[in-house]
């Protein structure tokens, strides 16, 4: 037992990544490898279907979009061309309808898979896109995109509730929204002018798939060899392709050698890049031979891998918090001087309190709202919740988001004094009505974890500053959702919206009068008829000056009219090894991984350095035993 | 013997519909299917894809019964869900879309990889430890011992997870920190770490246990008789205390065999065993209610099962005990 215990412990090496696909590359390069972790298994990699952080992560270096995001470009962000030739061609059309016109880059293959003749991929054409525009008005398929697009695409809305009464979609009906007018070339018809298309076709949901694909990997069995679902063995364009996916443990993608729909871009970073990006501008993707993604469930392990060397990156958790970030937010010394960088990532989301509109004290009084705006300290939230790292939001739009201002300051925003006296001027001295009685007003949060209900014990403080009386209601996260949904709230905390596109429109539209619940999202019923002419003036206009200026009248409004008190924009800090540099921090890329570079020989060398096993902990624990048996002999012997 | 094991298959039927139903009242009535909807597809859900969502799966039809004109009275949510339990149809993921069965298949070696070691490994090493305690009884030695189980049995289980993966995983370097690989010799260099953890976790307290039964059978009349026949400590211990002391761990340990299938939760999680507690605990943090259903009602039948094993292993060990 003991031998075999030295074995294991000696004869191991306690790297838990198995051996890469390869050792070295066909140009007699080392063979590279990224590691990174995944906090569960993707839902589904069905382009038309993924939806979610951890999904989209998977698919987006698996499966090509039309259109991508330029990945230094993220002030504001940049829409450039991938399987697209060039942006498309916008053509209005007389009776209001709008067109694009697109055109697929030529000799883009699929990866080589087994659901095509030979194994090969075959060629990406028109034909793919149309179906994959089928598919996203297929009920069964439960795309996500269809809410939103049926609005707009000629003929969706219709073949969705044809599909839906059948209870079977019919792929072989024509699409009066896109039209196939060559081997690579289509047009998509829009009812009316809806520039936000573009962001969409920088989806997967729009990404061309093949109906081979889809037919082949059906999840039964055929020849006694059982297939995996569509969903679950996505066949794209992209720079790597699916090598393996051992269900909650990892997924392990590989390079996709015929790949070469887009280069390193070769302008778009900041000066101070120069040096590490000049060297691989106009470069083939991808840098690597492999990616490795491990499912944690649990963030401490995520820390042990990354301190030994075993994860290129990692997010900084609060169980790892103290030992990584200093007081001062900064990286500690310890760290520093393995050569570990850190870096502040901003989401394009805003999070905040919903105020109902429509609710008789709260939608009539305007001061009040102000008010309670003044009253709330996010920044003190942040600090206590989240250890300071999201961004205190003094507007609805984030950071990176047309429109967005970086010196405007929310006129409501954290003024204790300010509160009182507008408080007063509601109506509420000291929190009290005309009659000497405390107002009161109920604050709806999602509750649970302890967690939870500390922050909502916290935003309840705040308001009582005022002297008024806050009733805290914890609900279930589908309560809560009802509550939005019906309006049976006055104030709900918890409420955010992350960016679908980077676009003033997927955030004011948050308070379009006409998008409201159930059907819409306006969850604070805010109906201004001056914010309601700006928005559909500004919805259907192609970014310009006077679009800009539109939009920051829109956020003058929503600041004085107040029907949300804002709370922050989500940060996090993520880490990455001396061996890794990160080379592009654009969230919309969702890791960008045709863009990662690593040092393999450094790499190698910081991990023997940093993974040695010391023999004196297993020599004291064979000498407490051999201790045990000398004593036990010793009992047998006198008794 | 057949007649009671007939009997008491046929007392399972009305225990699992028991469970089934009060699954189905959990899980379907208590917290409705919208809700489950809208938890899955997230804030940014319309009506319009929750509706399409529960159609799909078939969980918009009427709760109990079907009153649809033109309908069949037994199209509905809670015959459906009758139907597709007491047929074994575990149906699919709300989540992933993935068959249960498969999911469910893919887990339980994992698990057992994890489990079975380690109990064995603990019933081995709490009986070795336990006849050691007996044997120095009441010796300096046996009082520090029992202190250090009592302080063992203290310990949280997480407290042991955390404080081993962080001592010899990462301190150390022995073992890897994370992770599992279903190949060779690999499979142990992943296995050691939890295997070890689990069984020093739950070995203070089957320590105490086994002590307490050994001491029992010490005191009996025939271990008197055969010390006075000159049988020496170590062969009575072995031969007697043992063999009768056993018979005592049966019910212990027999009922606890089925829920090896079942895995860790915890250790599952924190190691990366792709087993069913890692299944599990995913499914309720995911909310998905299908595989947490089909979790309780294969562990209902499991803890049944593992009743009756121990009664017929009672019966097999010890000849004075009939069932009838």
């Amino acid at each position: 037992m003991v031998a075999l215990g030295a074995f294991f412990i000696f004869g191991c090496s306690n790297n838990p990544h198995p051996e890469p696909l390869a050792k070295v590359r066909e140009d007699g390069e080392p063979w590279k490898v990224r590691y990174s972790a995944l906090p569960e298994d993707p839902r589904s990699l069905d382009p038309q279907v993924s939806y979610d952080a951890v999904s989209r992560r998977v698919l987006e270096p698996v499966q090509e979009c039309l259109l991508e995001y330029q990945p230094f470009k993220t002030d504001p962000y940049e829409l450039t061309p991938c399987l697209l030739l060039a942006l498309p061609e916008r053509i209005e059309r007389t009776g209001g309808g709008i067109t694009y016109r697109c055109a697929l880059k030529p000799g883009i293959f699929f990866h080589n898979d087994p659901c095509f003749p030979e194994g090969r991929g075959r060629e990406v054409v028109a034909e793919d896109v149309l179906f994959a525009f089928r598919r996203i008005a297929d009920p069964k398929v439960e795309c996500p995109a269809l809410s939103t697009l049926q609005d707009y695409i000629e003929g969706f809305a219709e073949m969705f509730e044809a599909a839906r009464k059948a209870d079977s979609f019919d792929y072989s009906q024509p699409v009066s929204g896109l039209q196939v007018t060559g081997k690579y070339t289509f047009e998509i018809h829009l009812k009316a002018p809806y520039p936000q298309l573009l962001y969409w076709l920088a989806m997967h949901f729009t990404s061309p798939v093949a109906r081979e694909a889809v037919e082949y990997y059906d999840g039964k069995t055929h020849d006694g060899a059982a297939r995996d679902m569509f969903r679950f063995h996505p066949v794209g364009t992209g720079p790597f392709q699916v090598a393996e996916w051992k269900r909650n443990t990892r997924i392990r993608l590989k390079r996709n050698p015929v790949y070469r729909t887009t280069a390193f871009p070769t302008e778009g970073w900041d000066a101070d890049r120069e040096a590490l990006l000049r060297p691989l501008a106009g470069k083939a993707l991808p840098f690597v031979d492999e990616v490795n993604m491990t499912v944690f469930r649990e963030t401490i392990p995520v820390f042990l891998l990354f301190r030994q060397g075993y994860l290129d990156e990692m997010a900084v958790g609060k169980d790892a918090f103290s030992s990584l970030i200093t007081p001062s937010r900064d990286l500690s010394e310890k760290y520093k001087e393995r050569g570990v960088a850190l870096h502040r990532d901003v989401e394009p989301s805003t999070f905040f309190m919903a105020l109902n509109m429509e609710d008789p004290l709260l939608g009539t009084n305007r001061k009040l709202r102000q008010a309670l705006s003044c009253a709330f300290d996010a920044k003190s939230n942040l600090d206590i919740f989240f250890n300071s790292v999201p961004i205190v939001s003094e507007q609805l739009l984030p950071p990176g988001i047309a429109g967005y201002r970086k010196e405007f300051r929310n006129p409501y925003g954290y003024n204790l004094q300010k509160a009182k006296v507008l408080l007063a001027e509601a109506g509420y001295p000291n929190g009290k009505d005309a009659n000497g009685k405390v107002l009161e007003i109920t604050l709806d949060t999602t509750g649970g974890s302890a967690n939870e209900r500390l922050m909502a014990e916290f935003y309840q403080q705040q308001f009582e500053q005022l002297g008024i009386k806050v009733k805290v209601v914890e609900n279930p996260f589908a309560r809560l959702m009802d509550k939005l949904d019906n309006g049976g709230f006055q104030i709900a905390a918890g409420s955010g919206w992350g960016a679908d596109y980077p676009d003033p429109e997927n955030f004011y539209f948050l308070y379009y009068s006409k998008n409201l619940p159930p059907a819409g999202k306006n969850h604070s019923r805010y109906k201004n008829s001056e914010f309601d002419r700006l928005f559909e003036a500004m919805a259907t206009m192609e970014n310009s000056a006077v679009r800009d200026g539109i939009v920051l009248k829109m956020n003058d409004i929503l600041a004085e009219d107040v029907p949300h008190i804002l709370n922050m924009h989500r940060s996090s800090f993520r880490l990455s090894q001396p061996w890794a540099p990160r080379i592009q921090s654009n969230p919309l890329l969702e890791g960008g991984l045709k863009y990662v570079v690593i040092e393999h020989g450094l790499r190698e060398q910081l991990r023997t350095q940093w993974n040695k096993k010391p023999v004196w902990p297993v020599a004291a624990l064979l000498a407490m035993v051999a201790g045990s048996a000398l004593l036990a002999l010793n009992a047998r012997r006198k008794s | 013997m057949f007649a009671y094991l007939i009997r008491r298959l046929f007392f399972f039927v009305p225990i699992l519909f028991g469970v089934m139903l009060l699954t189905f009242v959990l899980f379907f009535v208590v917290q409705s299917p919208e809700a489950t909807a809208k938890r899955v597809l997230g804030q940014k859900a319309t009506p319009k894809s929750v509706e399409n969502w529960l159609h799909n799966r078939g969980y918009d039809k009427p709760l109990l019964i079907n009153h649809t004109p033109g309908g069949s009275w037994h199209d509905s949510l809670f015959i459906h869900q009758m139907r597709k339990l007491a047929t074994f149809d575990l149906g699919t993921s709300d989540v992933s879309g993935r068959p249960l069965r498969e999911v469910f298949a893919q887990g339980v070696l994992p698990s057992l990889l994890l489990t079975v070691p380690a109990f064995f490994a603990s019933i081995a090493l709490a009986v070795g430890f336990a006849l050691y305690l007996v044997f120095i009884r009441n010796a300096a030695v046996d009082l520090v011992a029992s202190l250090f189980c009592v302080a063992l049995m203290s310990v949280p289980v997480m407290v042991y997870v955390i404080f081993g993966q962080f001592l010899v995983a990462q301190v150390l370097n022995y073992f890897p920190a994370f992770g599992f690989e279903l190949s060779g010799w690999s499979t142990p260099k992943f296995l050691l770490l939890p295997v070890a953890l689990m069984v020093v976790s739950g070995l203070g307290a089957d320590v105490r246990l086994f002590r307490a039964l050994f001491l029992e059978e010490m005191g009996q009349d025939y271990i008197r008789t055969a010390r006075a026949k000159g049988v020496s400590t170590v062969q009575v211990l072995l031969r007697h205390v043992l063999k009768n002391g056993l018979i005592n761990l049966i019910t212990v340990v027999v009922a606890s065999l089925p829920f090896l299938i079942m895995g860790s939760l915890l250790l599952e999680n924190f190691f990366g065993i792709p087993g069913l507690g890692n299944v599990l605990f995913r499914a309720i943090q995911a909310w998905g209610f299908a595989v947490v259903q089909a979790s309780v009602f294969l562990g209902s039948l499991l803890y049944l099962g593992g009743l009756l094993l121990t009664d017929l292993c009672y019966a097999w060990a010890d000849p004075r005990i009939r069932l009838q």
